[in-house]
């Protein structure tokens, strides 16, 4: 190899790379000394034949860090390449460790905190350049609890005074829908069962993008939501076999867990769907519900922003309790009108409003606002509402008498 | 000096459209220069003509100018601050330091945090006062207009011992600057505010009973105690009125939460030492102290969190994988509030109740902002 290196015993300058068993060595060509030979080599030595060793590798960095930050580093790495993320991605995640172990507070946190600040390096390198990964998965790497994790983040957000922007919904679409093993016919997914990726792909944003407009993403974990919008979107593309198949078989066939609020979001994302097909006349007349509207999906997405804009209309708490009385006054109307039949029902059903769930959930009884006390803090207290809070010295007595007896019990030794 | 210059050249335009609306009142002696108040006037229209609407507060300063000038008025700190400028028609020299030179949505805000400080520093003993006054218990639809415009006229006559009394007055009996303020400022200082007024939900406070305790005594004695020195320190004692839980520790030190009210915590705590006193130790009541006030309100629509994320990053923190509300850490005052995407917010971190109604009137323009969807 040019530059400059020597075989230490004939001198000369004629080194070659060469590998032996996959071991990179340079070699001499013309005495055939073996002058590096991969890691057993020093290195001292391979800094004298021009190798250059990471700082990282050297024993420099090692006396000027602390051995539990060398641990934390490595950790920061393992974490980077088991998740398979780019090369840049690692030296971001480090520097934000190197920060954080600046602070004192940090130092002195114990050994299961400073696990988990390794995640939270990671998490927010990640974030930062919209890689789509979950707290979920951080913490089932980590073996750590999302409690844990959830107050050691924010500490760490808040002490480094970083910006961490949102999760990236659509990039999360993407990595969590591909690694559902719907894509490959294997023993336990049917033909009928496998699907196209891009397709998939593709409506399964659609659906996405339909829940984040009609409010059923905010405040809400992401992933629920995604699971039940790729079920849908699997469901539609072919329903005829695909309709029997309940959310927790898909699941399981795909391997993949299914998370608890999963099937409540696809009830809401079900409903939406429902009330947009209101609005468009051929299905109007097919008296469509949760599990017919599953076939005319392809449809409604098409035309998602027209029927959206039809079949909602924006609203706030008051309208929503307003409606709520004139339905209950309109309801025996609405009986009246069903059994004339069709023609009442030709007419597309009024906007309902596009507010999130919880608000349109029937209001919990408003607690009275509570009439204004009068108290001024330096009212005299009487003695008789003291004295009802004190005991007797006959209940004192009797007190002392049951706590011993009941320590006297548990302190016999169970007779075998 | 581009700003000044820009305005300079819009004079000839603003001259003209100004004869349209009514002259500001040239009637009655004016603390300062014609053409310091013309200077002042073309910077509100020059604001005005901005695509955002302008804060009020930011005007309500300048709003003063056109009453006739009160010398109890602690408004004058400002009619001198303006004054000192300048008197010639040199612009260079003018401190226009309160107006921001962006009108973006932040500057505007802290312009608005940084007036209103202003005027909270001078009224500095209005405990009563510094409450959002719905004055003689007004409805709060009709009366909005003339009760928040009285109460936001409270606001800035602190000094005046009968300003709340007077400005109802003053709102009849001079109607031309009335008149004549209305086009001048923006609308918004009156339809800004909400109207909503947070309520309390707790309260915590801390106080000395100066005396050592036996723990073990106190649980024995009384009926309302609990004391479990394995799990915890201190006895846990509670009183059905008002409905708090105070927790008393072995130095003398005792922390009271569960009111509703700052008075209610005060007799709640005189009620806890009254019964450390029957039992028969030395207890005191000294240095009361409200350590932290919360309280909730609903704003009545929904709220698109990712957006307010987004625009407000510097302060929020949104994590729906963690928690469905967004964390907004509002610099002044130095409030916690919890939005929610149902419009329910929730205001902690408070010392004084001022402080809750101040961060809830901070807020409720910023989330009206995203009331769209």
């Amino acid at each position: 190899m040019p530059g400059g290196g020597r075989c230490p015993d004939c001198g000369s300058t004629e080194l070659v790379e060469d590998s032996h068993y996959s071991q990179s060595q340079l070699v001499c060509s013309d005495c055939g000394c073996v002058v590096t030979e991969g890691v057993l080599t020093t290195t001292f030595s391979d800094e004298g034949n021009l190798r250059e060793v990471t700082y990282s590798r050297s024993t420099g960095e090692n006396e000027q860090v602390s051995r539990s930050e060398q641990r934390g580093l490595r950790r920061v790495r393992d974490l980077c390449r088991v998740l398979q993320l780019p090369p840049t991605f690692e030296d971001t995640a480090v520097a934000y460790y190197q920060k954080a172990y600046q602070h004192s507070g940090i130092r002195a946190a114990r050994l299961q905190k400073k696990e988990v600040l390794v995640g939270c390096c990671v998490l927010i390198t990640c974030r930062q350049h919209n890689w789509p990964l979950t707290m979920g998965t951080i913490c089932t790497l980590l073996y750590a609890d999302l409690d844990v994790f959830s107050g050691a983040y924010m500490k760490l957000v808040k002490l480094l005074g970083l910006d961490v922007p949102s999760l990236c919904l659509a990039e999360l679409v993407k990595t969590y829908c591909s690694s559902f093993k719907l894509f490959q016919a294997s023993p336990s997914v049917p033909a009928r069962y496998v699907e196209d990726k891009e397709k998939m792909l593709s409506r399964t944003l659609q659906l996405v993008e339909l829940a984040d407009e009609t409010w059923l993403v905010t405040g809400r974990h992401p992933l629920p939501v995604i699971t039940a919008a790729t079920f849908l979107a699997w469901q539609s593309l072919q329903p005829s076999y695909r309709l029997s198949c309940s959310l927790a078989q898909f699941c399981k066939l795909a391997n993949v867990d299914l998370p608890h609020p999963a099937s409540t979001r696809l009830q809401e994302l079900l409903a939406v769907l429902l009330r947009m097909a209101k609005q468009l006349a051929w299905l109007q007349v097919l008296k469509l519900d949760k599990r017919s509207v599953v076939k005319h999906i392809g449809d409604l997405l098409q035309h998602r922003h027209t029927l959206v804009r039809t079949a909602f209309r924006e609203g706030t708490a008051e309208m929503e309790t307003q409606e709520k009385e004139l339905q209950g006054r309109g309801q025996g109307e609405e009986v009246g009108n069903s059994s004339l039949g069709l023609p009442q029902g030709k007419r597309p059903a009024s906007p309902a409003l596009l507010l999130p769930p919880c608000m349109l959930k029937p209001r919990k009884r408003i607690c009275p606002t509570p009439a204004v006390s009068t108290v001024t803090g330096d009212e005299s207290i009487s003695d008789s509402e003291i004295e009802q809070y004190l005991r007797t010295p006959q209940e004192v007595r009797d007190f002392q008498r049951a706590q011993a007896a009941g320590q006297a019990a548990t302190s016999v030794p169970n007779p075998r | 000096m581009r700003l000044i210059n820009a305005f300079r050249a819009q004079t000839g335009s603003e001259a003209a459209r100004s004869t349209g609306s009514p002259q500001p009142p040239t009637a009655g002696p004016l603390p300062m220069d014609e053409e310091t108040y013309l200077e002042l006037y073309l910077d509100q229209c020059a604001v005005q003509d901005d695509l955002v609407p302008p804060r009020s507060p930011l005007f309500s300063p300048v709003v003063p100018y056109v009453y006739p000038p009160n010398p109890s008025n602690p408004e004058t700190t400002f009619n001198s601050h303006l004054e000192s400028k300048e008197t010639s028609g040199d612009f260079s020299s003018v401190d226009l330091s309160f107006l921001p030179d962006e009108f973006t949505q932040e500057n505007k805000e802290q312009a608005v945090i940084r007036s209103k400080h202003e005027i909270e520093e001078n009224c500095e003993t209005q405990s009563q006062q510094s409450r959002l006054p719905l004055p003689s218990g007004q409805d709060v639809g009709p009366g909005l207009d003339s009760s928040s415009l009285s109460s936001s006229r409270s606001h800035l006559h602190p000094g005046d011992a009968n300003s709340i009394q007077s400005s109802p007055e003053k709102a009849n009996s001079n109607p031309s600057p009335l008149a004549s303020i209305t086009p001048m400022t923006p609308m918004t200082p009156v339809s800004e505010c909400s109207g909503i007024v947070p309520q309390l939900q707790n309260i915590v406070s801390t106080v000395n009973l100066a005396c050592k305790l036996d723990l073990k005594k106190i649980a024995l004695h009384a009926k309302n105690a609990e004391y479990n020195p394995k799990r915890f320190a201190a006895v846990i004692m509670r009183i059905r009125e008002p409905r708090t839980t105070a927790l008393i520790f072995s130095s003398g030190k005792m922390v009271c939460t569960g009111a509703k009210s700052e008075e209610q915590s005060r007799l709640a705590a005189r009620k806890y030492a009254r019964i450390v006193q029957k039992l028969g130790f030395p207890a005191r009541f000294l240095d009361f102290k409200i350590q932290n006030m919360v309280g909730s309100c609903d704003v009545r629509f929904s709220i698109r969190l990712e957006g307010l994320v987004l625009t407000h990053q510097q302060f929020s923190s949104y994590e729906p994988e963690l928690f469905p509300g967004l964390i907004y850490r509002m610099v002044k005052p130095r409030i916690v509030l919890l939005i929610f995407v149902s419009g329910k917010v929730v205001l902690t971190g408070a010392k004084e109740r001022s402080e809750i109604y101040e961060a809830f009137e901070n807020i409720y323009p910023i989330l009206k902002g995203f009331r769209k969807a």
